[in-house]
């Protein structure tokens, strides 16, 4: 016998195994442990072959099913009193989990029907208050004299910001990115008609450091979006760059935008 | 001020409010007893369902706002397509279920009962606004408490969590049978 179901329909392992034993019409406190450990492993299994990740807690229920099995194969002592040898019954533990995890099942299913409820009552969202609370404007309460006094110290610190920056410019060097080393290097390949080139020929400040590895990250940006090939015959040789037909075809799209 | 007044104001504030306006709040504003605000609100309460409104007035942790009647939805939505919150997944609802009953509540015991990792999960319902940490507990690790919201409350229709169902009446109903096992005794090897 063969069960077609999917994984995903359940939440956890103990969600599984009570499926398992509804389904098998067994009491909870009552659970053949033999037949449900077989049909749980069976599940497992056929959900292996379908290559679903089964999460560990599954794998996780499954020993402890096992463990249970086998104590339950032991022969228990005598020697005991018998009130005691019930209370050692090995599946014990599992069924007090088994019935918690039931009882939190069914509250959730009354929230469902809970929420599917509260849901037909709509609310209105809170409404923007600015218009009964908005603060007036800020009461300017200076005398005009004060007043001529704080534009014209504005004016003169104005004044004195265009001095500087007449005399001094602020040097900042234009950092490349990526996209626009992409574009230099469509431009390249498609400016000289070439379909290959040496790497070494896309990078144009051949000192900087920095300016290397943005071109080596745009060739690897631009080869994950097939428009470049690379190849390198050996460790540390020259890498030879290929224009891919993406290449030629993202051009066309961009001249079209 | 007159009850009759209070009243009035309150329905006027709750109406620009639209979001839940708590007791306190109310109290503070006229001055009054929380204890008599709260009363008041209840009474307006009881005039809108008496009346049969399109209105009625929802309770949200001793906070009180203007929704629709249930009824009408269907109208509404002919009307508008309200945005429909989406529904919250079975392992979220799971989840939701022993935050509620179990707060406050760590991750651990939470898991504990699943059996299975939850904390994508507890992520995804803090996110939602349904639940929050509430403080750590006194054990090993300091774990982080969990406990719901009145968000929760208001999404799930409850005015506050004394009003959720006894979580016994959850419980196996074949308890009995548990009984009569036991008397008839001893587990059966037969299954083994």
């Amino acid at each position: 016998m063969t069960y077609r179901v999917r994984l995903n329909v359940f939440e956890g392992p103990f969600d599984l195994l009570v499926y398992l034993i509804e389904r098998a019409e067994m009491s909870i406190y009552d659970i053949k442990i033999s037949e449900i450990t077989s049909q749980y492993m069976e599940y497992l299994e056929e959900m292996r072959s379908e290559d679903v990740a089964l999460s560990a807690e599954f794998m996780v229920l499954a020993a402890e099913l096992l463990q249970i099995k086998s104590r339950m194969l032991l022969p228990r002592t005598d020697a005991e009193s018998t009130d005691a040898a019930v209370k050692e019954d090995p599946r014990t533990e599992l069924v007090e989990k088994l019935r918690e995890y039931k009882k939190y099942k069914a509250v959730s299913e009354m929230l469902e029907a809970a929420g599917e409820e509260a849901r037909c009552c709509l609310e209105k969202p809170q409404e923007d208050l600015a218009e009964y609370t908005g603060d007036p404007d800020e009461y300017l309460s200076l005398d005009i004299e004060e007043f001529r006094k704080a534009f014209s110290a504005f004016l003169r610190r104005k004044k004195k910001l265009e001095e500087i920056r007449a005399h001094h410019r602020r040097s900042e060097k234009q950092r490349l990115t990526t996209e626009v080393r992409m574009g230099d290097i469509r431009d390249y390949f498609r400016g000289s008609r070439q379909e290959e080139a040496d790497f070494r020929d896309l990078v144009k400040e051949r000192e900087s450091r920095y300016d290397i590895s943005v071109t080596f990250s745009s060739v690897l940006e631009m080869m994950k979006s097939q428009e470049l090939d690379a190849e390198q015959e050996r460790i540390f040789g020259d890498i030879t760059v290929k224009a891919q037909k993406g290449l030629y075809e993202k051009t066309e799209n961009q001249v079209g935008d | 001020m007159k009850k009759q007044k209070i009243k009035s104001a309150i329905e006027s504030m709750m109406f620009v409010w639209g979001q839940p306006l708590s007791v306190k709040d109310m109290a503070d504003i006229f001055n009054e007893d929380k204890k008599e605000i709260y009363g008041l609100c209840r009474e307006l309460q009881e005039e809108y369902e008496q009346e049969g409104r399109g209105i009625v007035i929802r309770e949200v942790n001793r906070s009180f706002q203007f929704v629709t009647r249930k009824e009408n939805l269907d109208y509404i939505e002919r009307l508008c397509t309200p945005v429909r919150k989406k529904k919250l997944s079975q392992s979220a609802l799971e989840t939701l279920a022993i935050v509620a009953y179990r707060q406050p509540v760590t991750k651990g015991e939470i898991e504990s009962i699943r059996g299975i990792r939850c904390d994508r999960v507890i992520e995804g319902l803090a996110k939602k606004g349904l639940v929050t940490d509430v403080g750590r507990a006194d054990t090993v690790g300091r774990p982080v408490l969990y406990g719901t919201t009145d968000e929760f409350l208001k999404q799930f229709g409850f005015t506050s969590l004394k009003e959720l169902p006894d979580i016994g009446s959850f419980a196996e109903a074949d308890g009995e049978d548990r009984e009569r096992e036991l008397l008839e005794g001893q587990l059966s090897m037969a299954d083994i």
